[in-house]
């Protein structure tokens, strides 16, 4: 039985749907102005509006609620943090909920950290859009064609590759070592950390030897840094994706106006 | 007596997978050689993964010597249970050839003497004496192979598994390798072997049992396995060539179920001498 791996590091799930098929340099323009915008507005219902754009994109490209719930499960520990850190630094506002020694917790308090912890989330939403719609192959084509280095390209595609097969040589190397009666030693935090030599120095052999390979493998199979190529999938912008792009920048323009002339989302 | 490995009723699978074991029972007992045959992905490093804890079965018990496995730590299990792993390079990590021989003796808590004498006789019977001082990580692969076994070799566990000890080795260093062995299970160790070498299992073992996607297909004695030529089919396996020769010449009066060229040839001049003195009589 072919074991699956416990972690991918891939976070695309395959499925037909309009953002599946959107140019990844469209998605990229699409989180780069996410952020930017995000970063702009302050205003906790502008927040939560975003949040739930989000959402209904990723439902509309059938993305299913359990990998939505699987976001939040990862993000509500620094959801809390966030909405129960930030009222102990921002005194500022009227009413006063708490006052005990130096600490003052207002509604406004309150209010920004809820828009805080929101706005994090939404941040980590515009990625999962990219992120959950787009392969990692795509992913970098897309890079590349927006001026990444081929070589930057091909070393970034490398390591998403390679990072569930070295986990995978870490359960292995962890595995040959217990099997041989070692185990973490208990004591300090050195002392627990130089018990993991048997595991990194066997771990970075094995990435060493895999490297070793891998470039030997590339050579033979012609592979020259800056050599001119050719490409076997070439990314062309579809009619999708320019009224995507038109939209996004319409609507990006659309919010900028709204926040420098009317002061919208302060 | 307790058997050395039991499994009953073993149910597992890997998380979001099809069961990888289903229903296996069997039991090995002390001082067997078992050969665990089967394609690939039919559950065989599975299989063998549980007999050291470092899986626990989803359903079902593992018992090494009466002891289920889900109550003990691999660390502890490692003392009863030798595994040698696949690849030789997921273990090797010391400076020296030696230290790294020694390293499973010093995690068992053995005294400095008793390190070195198990040590150096583990080095001494897969011939790595010459590599002693030399670091294992730029040692050749075969070389690499030999480290990994004699660092399970010298802690002298009671049952000895190894997941395909024969990939990447010419026959000179395998027959070697089985032969240090043989001399183990001579002295009493129970050997597990996991191979895609039939000539292996045939020339070596005392019973193989046969797994196919997930299920034991059969189990028993090594003979009798290699007459079951539907079953072995059904997993894809075919007999040794001389097994298969050897059945070929069942109507020439051969047996069939010949498992090494030294069986064949016994058997074969067994039969010539035969009909020499058959056809020598006075008609």
């Amino acid at each position: 039985m072919i074991r699956t791996m416990d972690l991918s590091f891939d976070l695309y799930l395959e499925r037909r749907s309009w953002l599946h098929s959107l140019d990844p340099r469209v998605k990229l323009l699409f989180v780069a102005l996410s952020l930017s915008t995000l970063l702009l507005f302050n205003s906790l219902p502008v927040m939560a509006c975003f949040l739930l754009a989000f959402h209904l994109i990723l439902l509309s490209a059938r993305i299913p609620w359990s990998r939505i719930g699987w976001i939040w499960s990862k993000m509500w520990p620094l959801t809390l943090l966030i909405f129960f850190l930030w009222p102990l630094f921002y005194p500022q506002g009227e009413r006063v909920l708490l006052e005990f020694w130096r600490i003052r917790v207002t509604s406004a308090g309150l209010i920004q950290g809820l828009a805080m912890a929101l706005r994090v989330n939404a941040l980590a939403f515009a990625f999962f859009v990219l992120l959950l719609s787009t392969d990692q192959a795509k992913l970098v084509r897309g890079l590349v064609k927006l001026g990444l280095p081929f070589e930057w390209g091909l070393t970034l595609a490398i390591a998403l590759r390679y990072l569930p097969l070295l986990y995978g040589a870490y359960t292995a190397v962890s595995e040959a070592q217990r099997a041989r009666g070692w185990m973490v030693a208990k004591g300090s935090l050195y002392v627990r950390l130089k018990s993991y030599v048997p595991v990194l120095v066997a771990l970075i052999i094995t990435a060493l030897r895999m490297m070793d390979n891998l470039s030997m493998a590339l050579a033979a199979r012609g592979f020259q840094p800056g050599a001119k190529r050719t490409y076997f999938r070439e990314l062309k912008l579809g009619n999708a994706d320019k009224v995507c792009l038109f939209a996004l920048i319409v609507l990006f323009s659309a919010l900028l106006t709204a926040r420098f002339r009317c002061s919208f989302g302060a | 007596m307790k058997a050395a490995i039991e499994f009953r009723k073993v149910w597992y699978w890997y998380e979001d997978s099809i069961p990888a074991l289903r229903d296996v029972n069997f039991a090995v007992e002390e001082g067997d050689w078992v050969a665990i045959v089967g394609q690939n992905g039919s559950g065989k490093t599975t299989l063998a993964k549980h007999c050291n804890g470092l899986l626990k079965p989803k359903r079902g018990r593992v018992l090494i010597y009466g002891e289920d496995t889900n109550e003990r730590r691999v660390e502890e299990l490692a003392r009863t249970v030798g595994y040698v792993f696949q690849n030789p390079d997921h273990q090797i990590f010391c400076p020296t050839t030696l230290e790294e021989v020694s390293f499973g003796l010093r995690n068992l808590g053995f005294s400095r003497e008793e390190i070195e004498g198990r040590a150096w006789e583990a080095l001494r019977a897969f011939g790595l004496e010459g590599y002693a001082s030399k670091p294992p990580a730029i040692l050749g692969y075969g070389l690499r192979r030999k480290v990994a076994v004699a660092a399970v070799y010298a802690m002298r566990p009671r049952i000895m598994i190894l997941d395909e000890p024969d990939l990447g080795l010419d026959w000179g260093a395998t027959k070697r390798l089985l032969e240090n062995l043989n001399r183990l299970h001579e002295e009493g160790h129970t050997i597990v072997l996991i191979t895609h070498n039939m000539k292996i299992a045939a020339g070596f073992s005392q019973k193989v049992l046969v797994l196919h996607d997930g299920e034991v297909l059969t189990y028993g004695p090594t003979r009798g396995v290699f007459k079951e030529i539907e079953l072995l089919e059904e997993a894809a396996l075919s007999p040794p060539q001389i097994t298969r020769l050897s059945r070929r010449m069942i109507p020439c009066g051969m047996r069939g179920d010949s498992l090494t060229v030294e069986e064949f040839c016994e058997e074969y001049s067994r039969l010539v001498v035969r009909a020499k003195r058959a056809s020598s009589l006075p008609r």
